[in-house]
């Protein structure tokens, strides 16, 4: 294992040399720990290192609720003009008149995609974008003068859902899923009551599946007075197709990164975004964006807003990708959502048989198998032993609800000939499970083995420390 | 433009094996939209690049004398070509250790470079900005104290403040305006937002006598080659922007939050946290650690929300990083502050106030005799962002190792005409 911090000191010419500064010495920095390595070194190491990681561009990586499609290189390109990755974010909005307009576009965009009044694209991600949105609902029932103190959470969503909640110090009230896979409604029905803030919902939910009764809990939380919140990770299985303020949403987030193919890029940077319907919109972030007279400009001026939420305007670079990626499909989007719903659902029967189906309708852009049939630890096994064939594994354990879960979200750009692989390595693999057990209990072999996350998490070691000599 | 690879023939054997006849029925259980969608017809390649290409012209680059969160500093080759490998560029949060080995590694590396730095003993493997990484840092601070409390010290960057106050309103904290036995936090900014840099030994004292935390936010990053380190100096958690370690201004993001911490807040630490470990086989290896902290396990228990975070800008600064060294950075650092002392000097022997009553690092305030707004309006002339103009005629000024003497003459030339 070598670190960039274990190479020699070598002889490095990147910048001229400067003399020392004259701070005073209660304020200087001592010693600065750290080596001189030369280009080709680095340039070795990191791709080295690159070359021990599976990408959307190495290996089929269908993550669940992750949306991991093609990267089109030419947004990469296009992020990259000068115009664009070299503007100041001071610098005066009418000498940023095309920073202004991608962001305005882009908010329009989405407005038309949603359904929604309005778009922020401030937020820096998924989960930054549904703090926004219990922060907003949070002002507008205060400004109400109403206390709710509860968010309706159903038990298959996102543990980010909950862990926003609490964060703004909302009580979540938690909803099991029905033996169809949605929200249980005689639950929910329980649950609501004048106390309740948000409900909050992903719709597809997380188990792949459609939420069938959608209008029966808008109309009962509308009647309660509570916001209906989307989760739009899943917005994938719905482009052109559906506009979720239609079936009665308040607010919804979109990530950027999954829905519009922004590269993953290890973990992120993502992209967030909330839309609202019109009686929210004064309470999104300032600046907000304005035209007016044909020219872009920012407008702070709203009383209501929450407040500011990014260092500057968001992911800027993330919304150039995102705005290049739509304008490319244009009113064609629903070819995407159309094809990643008959890509999950053509994976989805030719697995069906294999395994366990907790929920035995059709899907939506991903679904949720188990492998609880061949014993405890199965999936672990499974999606370790799927790295040895080539592939990346799916998301395992998740949604908490099903045992031994794997969560399978194909996307639109894989080719039928790559499902039918990754088809034949599951069945495979089962059969070895069967034949070879061991052979599947100590995957992978073609990689690094087992990595031991017990002794990582016991026996912390978070950095590399240097030698005092 | 199209990424699906399905033919005519791939689609109807796929809709027979899931039994159905057309795509519009497949999805048919999905309640359909209302109204018309009003999109543009799809664009080729070619004509996208060209409609992209003439919106980024509406824009004009300039030479940069702004700072204010954002920083003009060189970006060395090397780093694109890396980043844009698609190895790293295309993975995502590496929920498989055995196939991530890459990127876990540079994080490790990153958590490294951040406490060598700042001289913590804990980083975490990166937040969504400056600010936000402010705003979890108050967080952090709340939870372990059980303090509502944050005190500010003035010259936080208004900007950082704004956004404190927007996460404060929505969890429930507070701004205060004294420290006492209800303040969780005390945040100071280095330099702070008008470019002084100020001793915070007496700030620290105080804190650490009232039980709260001491919180550094560092505002130019490249500053932390040349001052003494927020860890010498007794902070208890540092957070800052990484920008100006090889990332583009890029109209403000994506950019990179950092937070690194003194050992005993640790398990405290908001996002993801990547830990040295061994394989099956004994070798050395990486994997994401103390993951019982995180939303995904800990719902509504977690330390935060956060679920994606910058790694390719993490990726990034760590090449940076690597590949200036320590003579590479302590250069850029010691030419962004002689830059910046030369202009000072030159705009003072020319009628301006400098208003910064510390040492400066490579940021300034000046009051100007003539007025700001007709100065940036000029100098926007030929092509030169002046500074930030924070009104009553006082100017903002930044300079990085990229404002040449011969920059940094035009301009006086400018101003003084």
């Amino acid at each position: 294992m070598k670190l960039i911090f274990n190479y020699n000191q070598s002889n490095t010419n990147h910048t001229p040399q400067e003399n020392d500064v004259d701070l005073p010495e209660e304020l200087k920095r001592g010693s600065l720990p750290l080596n001189d390595v030369n280009e080709i070194q680095i340039i070795r190491h990191y791709t080295e290192l690159s070359r021990k990681n599976y990408g959307i561009d190495t290996n089929f990586y269908p993550l669940g609720s992750c949306t991991m499609k093609y990267n089109p290189r030419v947004n990469e390109d296009i992020a990259k003009l000068p115009g664009f990755s070299n503007i100041h974010p001071h610098t005066p909005a009418n000498h940023a008149q095309g920073a202004l307009e991608v962001i305005w576009e882009l908010e329009e965009i989405l407005k038309e995609i949603t359904g929604m009044d309005a778009f922020s694209l401030q937020p820096a991600a998924g989960s930054q974008s549904e703090l926004l949105g219990v922060m907003i609902a949070k002002k507008y029932f205060a400004e109400k003068n109403e206390t709710r103190t509860k968010i309706i959470i159903p038990d298959s969503a996102h543990g980010t859902n909950p862990a926003t909640a609490a964060m703004c110090k909302f009580q979540t009230v938690t909803i099991p899923t029905d033996k169809r896979g949605n929200m249980d409604i005689d639950e929910f029905k329980k649950a609501i009551g004048k106390d309740i803030a948000v409900v909050m919902i992903t719709n597809p939910n997380t188990l792949g599946l459609y939420e069938e009764n959608l209008s029966e809990i808008k109309n009962i939380a509308k009647e309660n007075g509570a916001l209906m919140y989307c989760d739009g990770a899943n917005m994938n299985a719905l482009l052109g197709i559906s506009k979720p303020a239609d079936q009665g949403f308040d607010m919804i987030h979109l990530n950027l990164h999954k829905t519009f193919s922004t590269p993953h890029g290890g973990g992120g940077p993502g992209g967030g975004s909330l839309g609202v319907k019109l009686f929210l919109e004064d309470y999104l972030p300032i600046p907000r964006i304005k035209k007016e007279n044909e020219k872009f400009v920012f407008d702070s001026n709203k009383e209501k807003s929450v407040g500011k939420l990014h260092s500057f305007y968001g992911n800027f670079g993330i919304i150039v990708r995102a705005l290049t990626y739509i304008k490319s499909w244009g009113v064609d989007i629903q070819k995407i959502s159309q094809i990643a719903v008959l890509n999950a659902n053509y994976l989805f029967c030719l697995l069906k048989d294999d395994f366990d189906v907790p929920y035995d309708r059709r899907c939506a852009h991903e679904f949720v198998i188990s492998a609880k049939n061949f014993g405890e630890k199965s999936t672990i096994n499974i999606a370790k032993r799927i790295i040895d064939y080539g592939f990346h594994a799916p998301t395992i354990y998740f949604p908490l609800i099903v045992k031994e879960a794997l969560m399978i979200e194909p996307t639109e750009t894989e080719s039928k000939e790559t499902l039918d692989e990754y088809a034949k390595v599951l069945k495979t693999i089962i059969k070895e499970l069967q034949e070879e057990p061991e052979l599947v209990k100590n995957a992978p072999h073609t990689t690094p083995g087992r990595l031991d996350e017990v002794k990582a998490a016991r026996k912390l070691n978070l950095r590399w420390i240097p030698n005092e000599s | 433009m199209n990424f699906i690879p399905h033919t005519k023939d791939d689609i109807s054997k796929m809709l027979s094996v899931v039994g159905c006849s057309t795509l519009d029925e497949l999805v048919s259980e999905f309640k359909p939209r209302l109204s018309e969608l009003k999109l543009d017809e799809p664009k080729s390649e070619m004509d996208i690049v060209s409609y992209m290409t003439a919106l980024s012209e509406k824009n004009s680059p300039m030479k940069y004398f702004a700072g204010g969160g954002s920083y003009d500093h060189y970006i060395p080759s090397i780093i694109s070509h890396l980043v844009s490998r698609g190895e790293f560029l295309t993975s995502y949060t590496p929920y498989q250790p055995e196939a991530s080995q890459g990127v876990l590694q540079v994080l490790y590396e990153f958590q490294t470079f951040i406490c060598l730095l700042t001289g913590m003993d804990v980083s975490n493997a990166s937040l969504y900005d400056g600010a936000s990484a402010l705003a979890e840092a108050a967080l952090l601070s709340s939870a372990h104290t059980k303090r509502k409390g944050v005190f500010v010290e003035d010259g936080l960057n208004p900007n950082y403040f704004k956004v404190l106050q927007t996460y404060c309103d929505g969890t429930e904290l507070y701004i205060t305006n004294s420290i006492d036995q209800n303040t969780a936090c005390v945040i100071s900014q280095t330099p702070d937002f008008k470019g002084n840099i100020k001793n915070p030994s007496g700030l620290i004292e105080k804190t650490h006598q009232n039980n709260a935390l001491f919180i550094n936010c560092i505002s130019d990053a490249t500053s932390l080659a040349i001052i003494k380190t927020p860890g010498e100096f007794g902070a208890d958690i540092v957070v800052g922007e990484g920008q100006s370690f090889g990332i583009p201004k890029s109209f403000g993001g994506p950019y990179l939050g950092y937070i690194a911490v003194k050992e005993f807040l640790t398990k405290k630490l908001p996002g993801r946290i990547v830990g040295m470990t061994t394989d099956d086989k004994g070798n050395e290896g990486f994997v994401l650690t103390l993951q019982a902290r995180e939303q995904f396990i800990r719902r509504e228990r977690a330390t935060s929300n956060i679920t994606t975070n910058q790694t390719l800008l993490a990726l990034t600064t760590t090449i940076y990083l690597a590949s200036l060294g320590k003579s590479g950075l302590q250069n850029v650092a010691r030419a962004s502050y002689h830059r910046a002392h030369v202009l000072q000097e030159k705009l003072c022997k020319n009628g301006f106030e400098l208003i910064n009553t510390n040492p400066f690092y490579n940021e300034f305030l000046v009051k100007s005799p003539k007025s700001t707004e007709k100065i940036i309006a000029d100098l926007m002339e030929d092509n030169i962002l002046a500074g930030i103009d924070i009104g009553d005629n006082k100017l903002l000024i930044s300079c990085t190792e990229k404002n040449s003497l011969q920059d940094i003459d035009s301009y006086i030339s400018k101003v003084i005409a």
